[in-house]
């Protein structure tokens, strides 16, 4: 069992209003086996003894699905780009070398208001799945489970675009603050099955002028989200989403019913 | 050590269970309930705390009913409440195994689960309505697993001979909640439900005697206010973090459910707190929380430590690894004791069986507080990639987490705080013994007894949120005229200055230790008293320690920065705060319970063979602790429970 | 009607919309690279002999020979689409600088080069073809192109500067030709490494054709 010792490069920013930059600090004796978080709660305790203020970080579950913890470590949303596929909460502090410098900074977008320190605010991503990411469906209105059969595949597919925790790290790693990734998945979940198709053009719709008008960026097929992705999301959601979108218009506009 | 007696009270509000039959109460039950005309709906405010399965379900269905609903959650989303890290499944009575499933077996095995402590009604009308919570989901385009057929596709789970566990590969919970969030965004969207994230709940409005209003901190300015409605839903989970090291999120606290104790409501059956037996070993005293791995790993997994200790010794220092034993000198002390079910035997039995591996010394992780779960042989006889599409995810995860690829050497697992089957006590509307205060899921007590089967949780949490309290509610809110209270009333004023006064208070100790500090301590206390097995003299030690640790608390807490704005550590303090006093009731209710049942161990009160020993002739109550303030013992109500469709019996898994 | 106005201008508002807008004209460019390619390959069809006129003049007079409203038709309607595109292009780019707050340490992982520089590369495209007009269009004499042409690479200045803007139509055809599929929603995960591949493989095709004509002057080849 070794320990590490690190440099700490953190973005401080007390209030929304404030300005903020970037501090340094230690962090000593930080045992491999610790995660991301731990290290920062290792430091934080350290900090509060000292009489200063603590690093505030958005985190919950720490078991990588809930979606809350948002670092930008190195410049990559995560990971750090030391792993793929891993929330904050699951890098773990082995990934690192003794004496690395660690930079740490929220996830940015002009769309994610910063609030304070780390942790900044993702409520638009809960405005574009309000806008039309849903089967509307009453409570007690559904007919039996079995009555629909879906292909297994199809289910699969859904399931993969389902599995987005909605952190946020596709955006904060776009190269334009895009949220076409977020978006797309949750737009794919719903329109690949059957009981999502009859949303499914007003769905596509309004799911992306609802993203339009939340100032994020637009999608120039770089990828970078993808790769941010702690889940895996592939870009094929942002392809069929383009797709959904011409058929939804054509649709909507010109009564082209495919 | 000196004998407590508690006071008891003869007084026990009724439980409104309907009358008739088991399996005609919910029925007569929706054919007399009192209704509400559509148009006078929206005259209602209803307020929702937490937006987890069970309040995200209720708060998204009452507003499409048409009352006005205001939500809230202390995340930053309502996404995120902490039912979404729930892995393995949810059950139902579809019977699609054709293995002959039907309500009747769900609600037997659950009550047999819950080892006969749980409410027969409540448990009946849970079973029966898990279908359409399956129904629900499937149409909301929760993406269960299917068969090539396009057929639901279903496993099995602990406690349960039957495959009728529905799943969304290891993230059963993260769907259903994300079909849960998106009816809630649905509303949000119409303007029907209000959504307060990064909200508190400190404290519960009681206005002459009804529950109208609810305190809370803003998480972001630090501002503390009020909030006034016709009735308070609590759906806050539980409080399994008292342990500090649990399966928990890191923000799941007791603080709302604290808070309607204090102003009244009965806490009911605090000692039932589940352990999870399938959790990632505890590896360094900085650790925050415990990973668990989905139960449902144990129905291909073996779980099994080595013969001897001089093995096991060798496995700890790291001398020989695990694959290295031969099949000879492996216990799988499950499948030893337990035949028929073997390794999946329900939870309390398969986490105790671990514990006492590890006390005699057979424990395997650098700390001896581990056991393995083997997966050899399955992948023999299914090939790995059959095993990558079960259980992909969760072999991802644990090697992440602990750079061992199960599929080389065998998970290591030790048992956790997970659940907890206690929690305010409700009657048959899921009101709580405050008129208009209704709990839902995890927070209530209701139906898992005195042990939580697996594949449970979801269906309790969606069952109260969809499909029980849109018909209960009506109850409640026919009794009363809607609007009469509103944030004027001086009992808001007198409820938030009392929380600024206590938020003040903690900051101005300016002590030494941090609230994480403090709170290590009491969970280290707690887990080792009050944890997997609890005596006399264990929990008779707790109670003597736990005021010393609550004057550390406020003599020497230390809570940086200041009320205003954000502050997680001003947060922690708050949510500690609650437990330095919560504590003490989980304790007084084990040391009251002196028989064993379910997650309740008593060690001395144990069969021949080390089994549970119930004592039906005595115990066969619900015990509802009634505040009497800090430090002073609670009062005891019992409300007994009477089975008359099962046959109380020894809870056998042999 | 209404309608489909109304759904006109949603999508020529939508990021999505101007994606797909901003892809099919540059697949229409990207046709139009093939098209000019094709013509300028007659260059190795040497300078004639006797009385013959080199094909690439007889090509070039071939085009000169349309009907002017043809010629021109073609010409402002691929004006058109270049201002589109670039239009477009530029809306975009704004909006995505706008939407975006600078990380005091930047990371990469998967974003190519090529697709960081796009709106680089583009622009130093433009310069090069208003360059490129002027110089061989505006002033070229269809009867003598070969000449012209020859006369112009002979300068290794002029050909550097070909050879490195033609360069940059490399890398953004490279990014821009998988892009197109993406954005008119006809990529996936299994087709997406041979779009890729395609894209790098048209951009040599495209692109050596383009370079090889000023390296086959310098060295003599062409003379």
């Amino acid at each position: 069992m070794a320990n590490l010792n690190l440099t700490l490069k953190v973005w401080r920013q007390d209030t929304p209003q404030s300005k903020g930059s970037i501090q340094t600090y230690q962090a000593n004796e930080i045992p491999e086996e610790a995660s991301f978080l731990e290290m920062l709660d290792i430091v934080n305790e350290g900090l509060v003894i000292a009489g200063q203020e603590p690093i505030h970080y958005d985190h919950d579950c720490r078991e990588g699905i809930c979606g809350m913890c948002s670092l930008t470590i190195n410049g990559v949303p995560h990971s750090g780009g030391l792993v793929s596929k891993v929330t904050t909460c699951q890098l773990h502090m082995r990934k690192f070398k003794d004496g690395d410098t660690i930079w740490i900074e929220p996830f940015r977008a002009e769309a994610f208001p910063l609030l304070r320190d780390l942790i900044v605010d993702r409520s638009a991503l809960d405005n574009i799945i309000a806008a039309g990411g849903f089967i509307e469906v009453r409570t007690g209105s559904a007919p039996e489970a079995n009555t629909m059969p879906i292909r297994k595949k199809t289910s699969e597919a859904a399931f993969d675009a389902a599995a987005c925790i909605g952190c946020g790290a596709c955006v904060a790693s776009c190269k334009n603050s895009s949220a076409m990734l977020f978006t797309s998945a949750k737009a794919a979940h719903l329109n690949l099955l059957p009981q999502g198709q009859p949303e499914k053009h007003k769905r596509v719709l309004a799911m992306v002028r609802q993203m339009d008008n939340l100032g994020f960026g637009n999608c120039t097929n770089q990828y970078e989200c993808e790769a941010a992705c702690p889940k895996g999301i592939s870009v094929d959601n942002i392809a069929k989403l383009n797709r959904d979108y011409i058929i939804a218009c054509a649709a909507e506009g010109v009564g082209v019913y495919a | 050590m000196k004998d407590i007696q508690f006071p008891i009270s003869d007084f026990m509000p009724d439980a409104c269970i309907p009358e008739g039959p088991v399996d005609q109460k919910w029925t007569k039950y929706k054919r007399e309930a009192k209704l509400i005309n559509p148009s006078n709906r929206r005259k209602y405010t209803v307020i929702v705390v937490g937006s987890g399965l069970a309040g995200g379900a209720a708060a998204a269905t009452l507003a499409e009913l048409g009352y006005k609903v205001k939500c809230f959650c202390y995340q930053d989303s309502p996404r995120r409440a902490h039912s979404i890290a729930a892995q393995g499944g949810i059950n139902a009575a579809h019977n699609y195994q054709n293995d002959g499933d039907s309500v009747y077996r769900l609600f037997y095995d659950t009550v047999k689960g819950g080892d006969f402590r749980a409410r027969e009604s409540n448990v009946y009308r849970l079973a029966e309505v898990s279908c359409n919570i399956i129904n629900q989901c499937v149409a909301q385009g929760v993406p269960f697993g299917r068969e090539y057929g396009g057929m639901l596709d279903n496993r099995s789970f602990g406690g349960s001979q039957l495959k009728r566990t529905f799943y969304s590969r290891g993230q059963t919970g993260q769907q259903l909640l994300l079909g849960c969030y998106q009816a809630m965004e649905k509303e949000i969207g119409k303007g029907n439900i209000e959504m307060f994230t990064r909200t508190e709940m400190l404290d519960l409005v009681v206005v002459d005697g009804h529950a109208k209003g609810i305190v809370v901190r803003d998480m972001v300015t630090g501002e503390i206010k009020s909030h006034s409605g016709d009735t308070v839903i609590v759906a806050t989970g539980g409080y399994g973090r008292v342990f500090f090291l649990s399966t928990n999120a890191m923000g799941c606290n007791v603080g709302a459910a604290h808070a309607c104790w204090k102003r009244g409501a009965y806490f009911a059956n605090p000692c039932y707190t589940q352990i999870h037996p399938t959790c990632i070993p505890v590896k360094g005293d900085y650790q925050s929380k415990l990973t668990l791995m989905s139960e449902s790993l144990r129905n291909d997994g073996r779980i099994w430590v080595p013969s001897t200790r001089e093995l096991a010794e060798k496995v700890r220092n790291g001398s020989i690894k695990a694959s290295d034993i031969p099949e000879n000198e492996r216990d799988y002390y499950l499948e030893r004791k337990y035949p028929s079910f073997g390794n999946l035997a329900p939870r309390d039995i398969s986490s105790r069986a671990a514990k006492e591996a590890c006390d005699d010394n057979r424990g395997i992780a650098t700390s001896g507080f581990g056991v393995f779960l083997d997966f050899k042989d399955a992948i023999n006889r299914m090939g790995k990639d059959w095993i990558a599409g079960q259980y992909g995810n969760l072999f991802e995860m644990y090697e992440e987490i602990t750079d061992v690829d199960p599929n080389d050497e065998p998970m290591m697992i030790y048992p956790a705080s997970h659940y907890t089957m206690g929690g305010l006590w409700v009657d048959y509307n899921l009101q709580a013994s405050i008129p208009g205060l209704h709990v839902l899921g995890e927070a209530n007590f209701s139906d898992h007894g005195a042990n939580r089967l697996g594949a449970s949780a979801l269906m309790q949490g969606l069952s109260d949120g969809y499909f029980v309290i849109s018909s209960t509610l009506p109850t409640y809110l026919t009794s009363i005229k809607p609007g009469t209270v509103t944030t004027a009333a001086p009992e808001f004023k007198a409820a938030e200055d009392e929380v600024k006064a206590r938020l003040n208070k903690m900051m101005n100790v300016k002590g030494t230790r941090t609230p994480d500090d403090i709170h290590r301590e009491l969970g280290q206390l707690m887990w080792d008293n009050v944890g997997m097995g609890r005596t006399r003299e264990s929990l008779t030690a707790a109670i003597e320690r736990i005021p010393a640790i609550r004057e550390e608390f406020w003599n020497n807490v230390k809570v940086a920065g200041t009320t205003v704005g954000m502050n997680m550590e001003l947060e922690k303090a708050w949510r500690l705060g609650c437990y330095v006093e919560f504590c003490e009731l989980l304790c007084y209710d084990a040391l009251a319970r002196e028989e064993s049942c379910g997650a309740h161990f008593r060690l001395e009160y144990q069969l021949d063979d080390g089994e549970a020993a119930r004592n039906d002739a005595e115990y066969a109550y619900v015990s509802a602790w009634e505040y009497k303030g800090v430090g002073e013992l609670p009062v005891l109500h019992k409300e007994p429970l009477t089975f008359e469709t099962v046959n109380l019996a020894v809870r056998s898994y042999k | 009607m209404k309608d489909i106005i109304t759904t006109i201008c949603q999508f020529v508002t939508s990021s999505v919309g101007r994606k797909v807008i901003v892809a099919l004209t540059g697949a229409c460019l990207l046709l139009f690279l093939v098209g000019h390619l094709a013509g300028n390959m007659t260059i190795y069809g040497g300078l004639g002999g006797g009385n013959e006129t080199s094909w690439i003049n007889h090509y070039a007079q071939g085009l000169h020979a349309m009907p002017a409203w043809l010629l021109w038709a073609i010409r402002l309607g691929l004006l058109a689409v270049l201002l589109v595109h670039i239009g477009f292009t530029l809306v975009l780019k704004w909006e995505n600088v706008n939407a975006r707050t600078k990380y005091q340490k930047e990371g990469t992982l998967k974003a190519t080069l090529a697709s960081r520089t796009m709106v680089l590369t583009g622009v130093t495209i433009f310069c090069f073809m208003v360059f490129h007009l002027w110089q061989l269009t505006y002033n070229g004499d269809p009867a003598n192109c070969y000449e012209h042409i020859v006369h112009a690479f002979i300068n290794p200045w002029c050909s550097l500067f070909y050879i490195a803007a033609i360069s940059c139509l490399f890398m953004h055809v490279r990014h821009g030709f998988q892009s197109v599929f993406q954005s008119i929603g006809l990529s996936t995960r299994k087709i997406r490494p041979i779009f890729d591949l395609a894209a790098i493989a048209f951009g040599l095709v495209i692109c050596g054709g383009y370079i090889s004509i000023p390296l086959a002057v310098l060295a003599g080849i062409i003379r």
